[in-house]
């Protein structure tokens, strides 16, 4: 594949992965790490290497806020009570 | 060629369908003996709190421990050295204090229970003062409780299954299986296999009635399961005289008084089995004779001032559903239903006394307990009492429907007729144990002609409260006393004992419509309103066959007849001891919901207590079962060795994998297509 292709791509995952998509970042930062670290050096590489930096932190950002709001959910969802059970799509059975 | 190819296709056919044969039972089933007929104790709930029993989501497993008496009992879990342990105790063990203890210990994961081969002097799981929330404040005093020996383990949340096993053969095997595998040196358990079991009974809902009845109706839940579902039935009433007048019978009767007389025909117990004999069938027995006597005594006489109602109440045990809602709908003029137009609407001030029959086992004395005293009816009581020791109490009412009533109109004269007078007699209050032995019941299987019985009973006690009660209705509702010679029916009674502590196919049930029943007696636990309940029915028809007038012969005509709602006609038999000659009876009998208002009232505030809240949960399997389990030795070498296995086929494809030209000649590359 040609490397202005491979910047094209790299650019509209990233661009994608703004539409609160991380896991078009996360795909982004691993499928396109070894094009920005590891071959040798070409004209778009820096370009590209700007985009899977981008997006692997906005995918580290995401997966923080996921982890925290798992925790507070799952800490919390007994005493939310009415409210938890609202924004649950599904209720474990036999338990508070 | 062809020969060969069919007897090729011929063997493949004989084998695959040994195969077949062989494979009809899967390998993890054949690990397993199931125990059939097993009881489980499962969940309910109310506003606050969840009780009963439950196992862990695919069911909890422990190795047996048989235990024939207390000290076996404290020495697994004293001395237990490979826990979880499924301890199998007699009834006799299952007290509050040993359950408090198993509670307590990590090394119990459930319970059996086996009926005990003593005889036990109480057993009964009801709360000391039974419906606290609903009966009125002050009706039970700790000096003097109405259940003393109860335990209230039926209203504990027990975080371990337990089942209650009868059959003999299961619980044989399950001793055979703990001598062979479980009983010798106790230290080495850890390093032999174990004679286990597996008991599931996995249950839904959690936490309390409001919290699973939301999750049930939650419209974001992708996966839509009812938690729980309110316990209810139906009540059953039927009234002496038709509730309309005129010559078509179609004109309401308005501004009649009536009176009402109540008894239950609900209990519980702590498993999935219910006896009931002092509680209720006593009290619904002495009801449904009453109503034949009374309808006898009035037949032919319509020169009456009140009517009378003749009310079953279901659902009682679990704070009073069925006259919590029978009175929501006098106090709405929702009863009967459909009045109005086409019956009267009654009231709860158009009810001029209350009569409740109670638990009325054969005691030397007859108690009245009242609050309001009805003081003209006391008289007549007293004078039709016959040979009865009648006397009265008003220190208290005990439990039952009467609360509900009074709560709403303090003044009601009203009287609960029980057999104590302060606390139950009855030591198995709303367990298994309230059976016909509790009881002293020995069926008669009288016949008409019979007359001469020897010695006293139950049944003649009943015929005597019966009797008593029922001309003193007489007097109440005709202003005149009785004179006749007609008492209570005997063998009615002998065979409605019969039905609902025997045989459900017994000859009421047989007059009054036309099903084989089974030949054991019917569950009168309340289950959940969804669930069809044969008892209320039976019970329904029973009342109405003894309180309906016959209208002429029967035959198909007789269901044909113009429905009102005020009467129904049915064909049934014309006495107990011909049961072939059908008639057709006109009857007034009808049910009403029993189905607590707090599950129809919208936004119903579950924190006011103001209605009973019980839900049953819901649960997908009970099963109990048996198995040998492994030692951990074993479990720990069968997983190295899958392990292993699973390691080295990884190795050997990898090495098949980078050498695969040694096995399949390389393909020559064509021409490229790209270049890329």
């Amino acid at each position: 594949m040609p490397n202005d292709k491979k910047l094209y791509l790299c650019r509209w995952y990233f661009r994608a992965g703004l539409a609160l998509l991380p896991f078009i970042w996360t795909v982004n930062a691993i499928w396109f790490f070894q094009e920005a670290f590891r071959k040798p050096e070409y004209e778009e590489q820096k370009e590209i290497r700007k985009y899977v930096i981008y997006s692997a932190i906005g995918s580290l950002i995401w997966l923080v806020l996921i982890v925290t709001w798992v925790t507070i959910f799952q800490v919390n969802r007994t005493s939310w009570g009415e409210f938890a059970d609202n924004i649950s799509f599904i209720i474990p059975l036999g338990s508070p | 060629m062809d020969f060969n190819k069919k007897t090729t296709l011929f063997r493949l056919i004989i084998i695959s369908s040994v195969l077949m044969i062989g494979n009809g039972i899967r390998t993890k089933d054949k690990m397993y003996e199931n125990i059939d007929a097993s009881k489980a104790c499962f969940r309910r709930l109310n506003a606050t709190h969840q009780i009963g029993c439950t196992s862990e989501r695919g069911g909890s497993t422990g190795a047996i421990h048989f235990c024939a008496s207390q000290s076996d009992l404290d020495f697994i879990i004293k001395n237990g050295t490979a826990p979880p342990y499924v301890p199998i105790i007699p009834t006799n063990l299952f007290t509050s204090e040993n359950i408090a203890r198993l509670k307590k210990t990590p090394k119990i994961s459930g319970l059996l229970v086996y009926p005990s081969e003593s005889p036990l002097q109480h057993f009964t799981h009801e709360q000391q003062c039974p419906n606290p929330a609903s009966s009125l404040p002050g009706s039970c005093k700790a000096t003097n409780v109405w259940n003393p020996h109860g335990t209230g383990l039926l209203y504990h949340d027990i975080p371990f299954p337990v089942f209650y096993v009868e059959s003999v053969e299961s619980l044989t095997f399950a001793k055979e299986c703990f001598e062979k595998y479980n009983n010798f040196s106790f230290g080495g358990q850890r390093d032999r296999s174990l004679c286990s079991l597996q008991l599931l009974s996995f249950m839904y809902a959690a936490t309390n009635s409001s919290t699973c009845i939301r999750r049930s109706n939650a419209f974001t839940n992708l996966n839509p399961v009812r938690f729980c579902d309110p316990l209810g039935d139906q009540n059953v009433w039927a009234a002496l005289y038709p509730l309309v007048k005129g010559a078509n019978l179609t004109e309401p009767n308005r501004n009649a008084k009536y009176i009402i007389v109540g008894a239950r025909l609900d209990t519980t117990s702590m498993f999935d089995k219910t006896a009931g004999a002092v509680s209720p069938v006593t009290g619904l027995v002495a009801l449904l004779a009453t109503a034949k006597l009374l309808k006898e005594m009035t037949t032919n006489d319509n020169n009456y001032e009140k009517n009378v109602l003749f009310v079953i109440f279901n659902g009682e045990t679990y704070d009073y559903i069925g006259s919590q809602r029978f009175v929501y709908e006098l106090l709405r003029g929702k009863f009967p239903a459909k009045s109005g137009d086409y019956l009267p609407e009654i009231t709860i001030d158009d009810i001029d006394l209350f009569v409740e029959l109670s638990q009325l086992n054969w005691t030397e004395t007859v108690v009245a307990h009242y609050l309001n005293k009805p003081s003209d009816f006391l008289l007549k009581l007293y004078a039709n009492k016959g040979g009865l020791n009648l006397d009265e109490a008003s220190d208290g009412l005990p439990p039952g429907s009467l609360h509900t009533f009074l709560k709403n109109r303090t003044e009601l004269p009203s009287l609960i007729l029980t057999d104590h007078r302060n606390g139950y007699l009855n030591n198995f209050y709303n367990s298994i144990y309230d059976n016909a032995t509790n009881l002293n019941y020995v069926y008669l299987n009288l016949s008409k002609s019979s007359d001469s019985v020897v010695g006293d009973n139950i049944q003649k006690h009943i015929q005597n409260v019966s009797t008593m009660l029922a001309k003193s209705l007489y007097s109440e509702i005709t202003s005149k006393s009785y004179f006749g010679e007609k008492i209570a029916d005997l063998q009615f009674i002998d065979e409605l004992f019969y039905c609902y502590l025997e045989d459900s196919n017994c000859r009421v049930h047989q007059a009054i419509q036309k099903l084989e029943l089974r030949q054991q007696p019917l569950s009168l636990y309340i289950g959940v309103e969804l669930a069809p309940h044969f008892i209320t029915t039976l019970v329904g028809l029973t009342l109405g066959w003894v309180t309906g007038d016959v209208v002429g012969e029967g035959n198909a005509n007789c269901t044909n007849e113009p429905k009102n709602y005020a009467l129904r006609y049915y064909n049934m038999s014309q006495s107990l001891d011909d049961l072939n000659t059908t008639l057709c009876y006109r009857i007034t009998m009808n049910f009403t919901e029993a189905v607590s208002p707090a599950f129809i009232i919208d936004g119903y505030d579950w924190s006011s207590g103001q209605y009973s809240t019980w839900t049953e949960s819901t649960w997908g399997d009970i099963k109990l079962r048996i198995f040998l389990k492994p030692s951990a030795a074993h479990e720990n070498m069968t997983i190295a060795i899958g392990s292993i296995v699973f390691i080295f086929s990884l190795i050997f494809v990898y090495f098949v994998k980078s050498r695969s030209h040694i096995l399949f000649a390389p393909q020559l590359p064509t021409l490229a297509p790209t270049n890329c």
